[in-house]
């Protein structure tokens, strides 16, 4: 008795061609009812939300439809004394809103509504002597906030005012024996943690410390039967996965690695034909009955925790595992998060009917060039 | 019958779930009104700790009620005596179990619970690894109680030999146990650090070992063994030194790009320094006239102080030295248990001929005995290997293509003329380039390489090249190798840039001093743009 590969299966009526105008009306639209019971639950990471919703607009061509005044008026109201950036009106500032906001300043070209400096300071002062970064004043130490730190600093043009040695040095202290990273010093490599450490040093420009070719394999090893991305061995496979690593192999040029066409047959199958937006799996929205007579209805309601600590989403997922009842999918939903990434990794596999974006920030690269941003990859 | 449960019709279902999300929604705001009022009024009391209690169990992920708790629970500290303040945090750590009960991956649960304990006057460090103990157990994966874990190890003095044990529980349960794999790895090292090339401790294999053995498609296990086997490779820092006492040249490669300077390393030369201030480059050509007085010299050292590592070179009668760094060797106890791995590994093959960890593991550990020797039967392997894993068929002909060119380097010979020759090989990418700074000839005909790359600039002796028959698209390795007499690219997919047509006509109007042949135009197959 073998131990079973996790994975799904894909029903041959999964959609098969990308139905971005679907996608575009989706996130147009999401947020404008306000009462909407997931919407207001994730209230905590709202800017993160609005940075998700408005790139794959842009990535889609359709920025326009968004409200770019009552953004940044909003985005105004969320900075602090400190300087630090909260994700919402009353919340409190982080390292991971701050950054979320000047993304999407950088992608409306206003980053002066803002007062700059403060958020440099802020940001400065998240580093501590070993050269880690807390997320904020409260002091969670991860490697996901010292990309943070970086990427926002890069966008406004100020990485030197950090101690970069240290900071290189933290996150190379994270490097472990499969070449990949974790979240601090002696934490499982994961790849939401690798994409972040990737970026890291192709800002900081050490990508040459990567082992790539180690790396790369731990990468490749993410693709399961069905072609998509899990996060880590032994896991299911996320959609949000097929950025996260599929970024990281760009980054340190082995994306050719991956095998691009299963891979994106999985990300289309993660749309949803009749309301648009991407789920983080496949899914199927009628319940099908076996043949035994057994109706098993196990419904549990998993909460997601995306790797970059950003979302709780309510997933209706029924999992039946077993060598004989295959995995089956009740109703599934759609979100913004998996929305972007889902675009995002197809334009990373050549998706021409998507804007070019950018591995590192996970921006569209045209709005980098603008800014006169070109991180390093390596080849 | 058992276990049937109605499904109501899907418009009656909808309605209900609709009407159960506002009343919860109704709920959820009320609540978390209330604690941000009380909050931007400066209330820290009570029934802040009540109000975010209730918020918090199913919101876990809301950030600001944690600090906004923190915030309370600092104030109370104030007011009251030591003994009560242990009382209100060990509270606080009831009410953190059950948040992680709920949900036991949020990260805001678990920092507060690392928080909680910086403010205890007294932790219960025992409880905290019963805590992980027992939260493992429901969960081997996860990371949050894994990070906690290593707090509570640290502060309390937990040995490693103790974490050592733990692992090996968990890795004996047989299930899913990567986590435990990679923890082995961060704890082994704290017992014995960089082992010597040539120690051989075969304990150290038997546990993975075992592991596949019992369920070869386990991969946390290959994944670690992995690991073990290349843990004692060094991997040199400089690979090449070439040294022409009539070009007056010494060259450096170097196995990787140096670092980005903040502090200054330095390059001795025999007794002379000479400073490298470059950034991430690989190749350091040292001044002329760097060893002018050293005619008499027959022998010459180049140390890095970086790494404190250093190349000896002896000048032979040519005045061309070339040394390059060689594979460590295998110690015999080290070989005979490598040889041993081996067998089992084969053993295993025969039982599961499309395992591809156990076909990958076999052509690494025949690379670590005899690289040479097993060539032909590692070719035969990779083959097979992109048959049973297709997806990963990319990496496997990368990888192919690195053992190949590895082994043309220890076959090369060093004579006037140094020839590198892989034709016809389904090569399809190129490295080591950092080992061949004083080949004079290269021949990668009839291959799949996509492009000369930049790092082709290391080919500094470089004075003919043959790369017919390939994809390549792009000159750039090609812009700045001073010796190249000789190009021939028939067959590939030239993409003329500017820069290369600029570079073409350098070559044929003879700024450059030497003749260059260029016979593949005719039969080229280029794009113009």
């Amino acid at each position: 008795m073998g131990t079973q590969v996790k994975d799904v299966v894909i029903k041959p009526e999964a959609p098969n061609t990308l139905l971005l105008d679907k996608h575009a009306d989706y996130i147009a639209a999401y947020g404008s009812k306000k009462d909407d019971y997931e919407y207001t639950l994730s209230e905590y990471l709202r800017m993160s939300g609005i940075y998700w919703g408005l790139t794959v607009m842009d990535l889609m061509g359709q920025l326009s439809r968004m409200n770019r005044e009552e953004i940044i008026e909003f985005i105004k109201s969320c900075q602090h004394d400190c300087g630090g950036i909260s994700a919402s009106t009353g919340h409190d500032p982080h390292l991971l809103y701050t950054l979320s906001a000047v993304q999407i300043l950088s992608l409306y070209d206003s980053i002066n509504v803002i007062d700059v400096d403060k958020v440099v300071d802020y940001v400065k002062g998240l580093q501590q002597e070993d050269g880690s970064f807390a997320g904020d004043k409260w002091g969670e130490i991860d490697t996901r906030f010292s990309f943070c730190a970086v990427a926002t600093l890069a966008l406004l043009g100020k990485l030197d005012v950090i101690n970069m040695d240290k900071a290189v040095g933290f996150v190379l202290s994270c490097m472990n024996f499969d070449g990949g990273f974790g979240c601090r010093p002696g934490s499982e490599s994961h790849a939401g943690q690798i994409y972040c450490c990737t970026g890291f040093l192709s800002i900081t420009g050490q990508l040459h410390k990567v082992n790539a070719d180690l790396l790369g394999w731990w990468l490749c090893e993410r693709q399961l039967p069905s072609g998509g991305l899990n996060g880590r061995p032994e896991k299911l496979p996320d959609v949000c996965y097929s950025w996260w690593v599929l970024a990281s192999l760009k980054i340190i040029g082995r994306i050719h690695w991956i095998d691009k066409a299963k891979l994106r047959s999985f990300i289309l199958a993660c749309q949803d034909e009749e309301t648009g937006g991407f789920a983080d799996r496949p899914g199927d929205m009628v319940s099908s009955l076996w043949n035994c007579h057994i109706q098993f209805c196990i419904c549990i309601y998993i909460l997601h925790v995306i790797s970059l600590g950003l979302a709780i989403l309510y997933t209706e997922l029924i999992i039946l595992c077993g060598t004989f009842l295959p995995v089956l999918y009740i109703s599934i939903q759609v979100d913004p998060f998996h929305t972007l990434f889902g675009v995002a990794g197809l334009s990373l596999l050549g998706d021409e009917q998507i804007k070019p974006v950018n591995p590192v920030f996970c921006m569209p690269e045209d709005v980098l060039q603008r800014i006169g941003l070109q991180p390093d990859l390596l080849n | 019958m058992h276990g049937r449960v109605k499904i109501k019709s899907t418009a009656q279902q909808e309605e209900e779930k609709r009407k159960e999300k506002e009343k919860k929604l109704k709920a959820f705001v009320s609540a978390r009104d209330a604690v941000l009022k009380k909050r931007s009024a400066g209330e820290h009391d009570e029934e802040a700790l009540q109000l975010t209690r209730q918020l918090l169990s199913s919101n876990p992920d809301f950030a600001t009620l944690w600090n906004y708790r923190r915030e309370v629970l600092l104030h109370l500290e104030t007011l009251r005596e030591k003994d009560e303040v242990q009382k209100l945090y060990e509270s606080e750590l009831h009410f953190i179990e059950a948040c992680l009960k709920v949900n036991p991956k949020s990260y805001g649960c678990w920092h507060h619970r690392t928080w909680v304990n910086t403010r205890l006057p007294q932790p219960d460090w025992t409880r905290e690894l019963g805590l992980c103990d027992r939260c493992l157990s429901l969960d081997e994966r996860n990371f949050h109680c894994w990070d906690y874990r290593r707090v509570v190890v640290k502060a309390s003095g937990v040995s490693v030999e103790q974490e050592l044990q733990f692992t090996d529980r968990l890795i004996g349960s047989n299930f899913s146990n990567y986590s435990s794999w990679h923890y082995r790895s961060t704890l082994l090292p704290q017992l014995h650090p960089q082992p010597a090339p040539d120690s051989a401790p075969n304990t150290k294999y038997e546990l993975s070992h075992n592991a596949f053995f019992t369920d070869p498609n386990d991969q946390s296990a290959w994944f670690y063994y992995r690991w073990l086997l290349g843990r004692a490779e060094r991997e040199e820092m400089i690979s090449c030194v070439y040294v022409s006492r009539e070009g007056e040249r010494v060259s450096v490669a170097f196995s990787k790009p140096l670092c980005k300077v903040y502090n200054m390393y330095s390059l001795f030369i025999h007794t002379l320094m000479h400073k490298i201030f470059n950034c991430l480059c690989q190749l350091c050509d040292l001044p002329p006239g760097s060893i002018s007085d050293m005619s008499n010299e027959h022998n010459l050292t180049i140390h890095w102080t970086e790494k404190h590592t250093h190349r000896d070179c002896n000048l032979d009668d040519l005045h061309v030295c070339v040394c390059i760094c060689g594979r460590s060797e295998l110690s015999v106890e080290k070989s005979s248990v490598l040889q041993a791995e081996l067998q089992s590994c084969n053993q295993l093959l025969e039982l599961e001929p499309q395992n591809k960890w156990c076909l990958l593991t076999i052509i690494l550990l025949m690379r670590a005995l005899d690289p040479l020797g097993h060539e032909k039967e590692t070719l035969a392997h990779f083959q097979t290997l992109k048959e049973v894993d297709p997806m990963r068929s990319t990496y496997y002909s990368d990888l192919c293509s690195k053992f190949l060119i590895e082994n043309t380097i220890l076959k090369m010979e060093y004579a006037e003329v140094r020839v590198f020759s892989l034709s016809n090989k389904n090569l399809t990418t190129l490295c080591h380039l950092d080992q061949l700074l004083f080949v004079t000839h290269i021949n990668l005909s009839s291959n799949q390489l996509l492009r000369l790359p930049p790092h082709f600039a290391m080919l500094q002796c470089l004075e003919v090249l043959e790369a017919d028959d390939n994809a390549i698209e792009n000159l750039e390795g090609l812009y700045h190798l001073p010796k190249l007499e000789e190009v021939s690219l028939r067959n590939n997919r030239i993409l003329f840039s500017k820069k290369s047509k600029c570079f073409i006509r350098n070559c044929f109007s003879g700024v450059k001093s030497q003749c260059l042949v260029w016979p593949c135009f005719k039969d080229s197959v280029f794009f113009i743009n």
